[in-house]
């Protein structure tokens, strides 16, 4: 019988408009408040509160949904989801919270601390790592930013770059006794940028800047002819 | 019809009160007070007092019991406690222990 009629009533508790229930309500299934409940709910499954429902009661439940008003605090093991119409004064404590909008709220929201914390430690871990990264890129452009010879001369890809940019330059550099000082120079930012551009200018320097000075100078003249 | 269910897990201890028809297969403890009608369905366990229109129990009651229109106990219902009401109707196979008040004038 009771299966039967539970079958047929889809299995909820359902409080209809006119009722009002004052006291304890506990039980292992879902509830349907559209009229008053005052005092306690205790719920092992899930509590709904609709547009016409008022709830003025501490809730423990699993999963709450209100779209009517509930006066009072509401623990949910689950998740807590205020509708469009929903109407709370009072605090919430569940790892999830829905708020949507449209829907009122005065109190205090409690998820637990085992979730946020430990995004929020996560978050400033990747950023060092990314900042690590940056100054490599921007060295070239800021080379008097401060941070950044510590960085190099402690952190080891600094000495893993060098032997290879030395490799190409002595072999250019042979004849030139210049490179050594070149070489022990880069770790520091300005000479390393003073030392590429003399070591460019001294390989590239004699065969381009001649002709290119020629050209010029044989436009410029006929220009100014 | 019956907008109000109290399912069969469902234990409350208080008062219930309203102008709708109720449903109780689960557990009420304290006082009901209805305009409409009451069904203590055969799961239903109630250990109230009630006050309503219509009662109809199949399930067990303790309490006393006044309806302003009809009493009605059903086969294998279980029921103690005083019943006041002008009609009262109690099948065969129906467990009762109280007084039995039809309000009649002489």
């Amino acid at each position: 019988m009771a299966v039967k009629n539970q079958s047929m009533f889809s299995n909820n508790t359902v409080v209809g408009p006119s009722i009002l229930i004052s006291g304890r309500l506990s039980g292992d299934e879902d509830l349907t408040v559209r009229g008053r409940v005052e005092g306690e709910i205790v719920l092992s499954h899930t509590l709904i509160v609709e547009e016409s429902g008022i709830v003025k009661a501490n809730v423990e439940v699993k999963h709450a949904i209100v779209s009517g008003v509930v006066v009072g605090n509401i623990r949910a093991t689950e998740c807590v989801e205020l509708t469009p119409g929903g109407r709370m004064v009072g605090d919430i404590v569940s790892p999830r919270v829905m708020i949507v909008d449209g829907a009122s709220f005065r109190g205090r929201v409690d998820m637990g601390e085992a979730q946020g914390p430990r995004e929020a430690q996560e978050r400033p871990a990747t950023k060092p790592s990314y900042t690590a990264y940056a100054p490599r890129f921007s060295s070239a452009l800021r080379p008097p930013s401060v941070p950044r010879p510590p960085l190099r001369s402690a952190s080891p890809p600094a000495p893993l770059q060098r032997p290879a940019a030395p490799r190409p330059m002595p072999v250019q550099r042979t004849v030139v006794t210049a490179p050594p000082p070149a070489v022990a120079s880069p770790p520091e930012h300005l000479p390393s940028d003073a030392d590429e551009d003399s070591a460019d200018a001294k390989p590239l320097p004699p065969e381009p800047p001649v002709l290119m000075d020629v050209n010029k100078k044989k436009v410029v003249v006929k220009k100014k002819k | 019809m019956a907008n109000t269910i109290i399912g069969s897990s469902i234990v409350i201890d208080g008062e219930i009160s309203g102008d709708e028809d109720l449903v109780i297969q689960g557990t009420v403890k304290g006082r009901i007070s209805l305009k409409e009608s009451l069904y203590v369905e055969s799961s239903g366990i109630v250990e109230a007092d009630i006050d309503t229109q219509n009662v109809e129990i199949a399930g067990r009651v303790t309490g006393n019991i006044v309806a302003s229109d009809k009493v009605e106990l059903k086969a294998d219902c279980r029921v103690i406690g005083d019943i006041k009401s002008p009609r009262i109707l109690i099948a065969d196979g129906a467990a009762f222990k109280g007084n039995v008040d039809m309000d009649i004038k002489d």
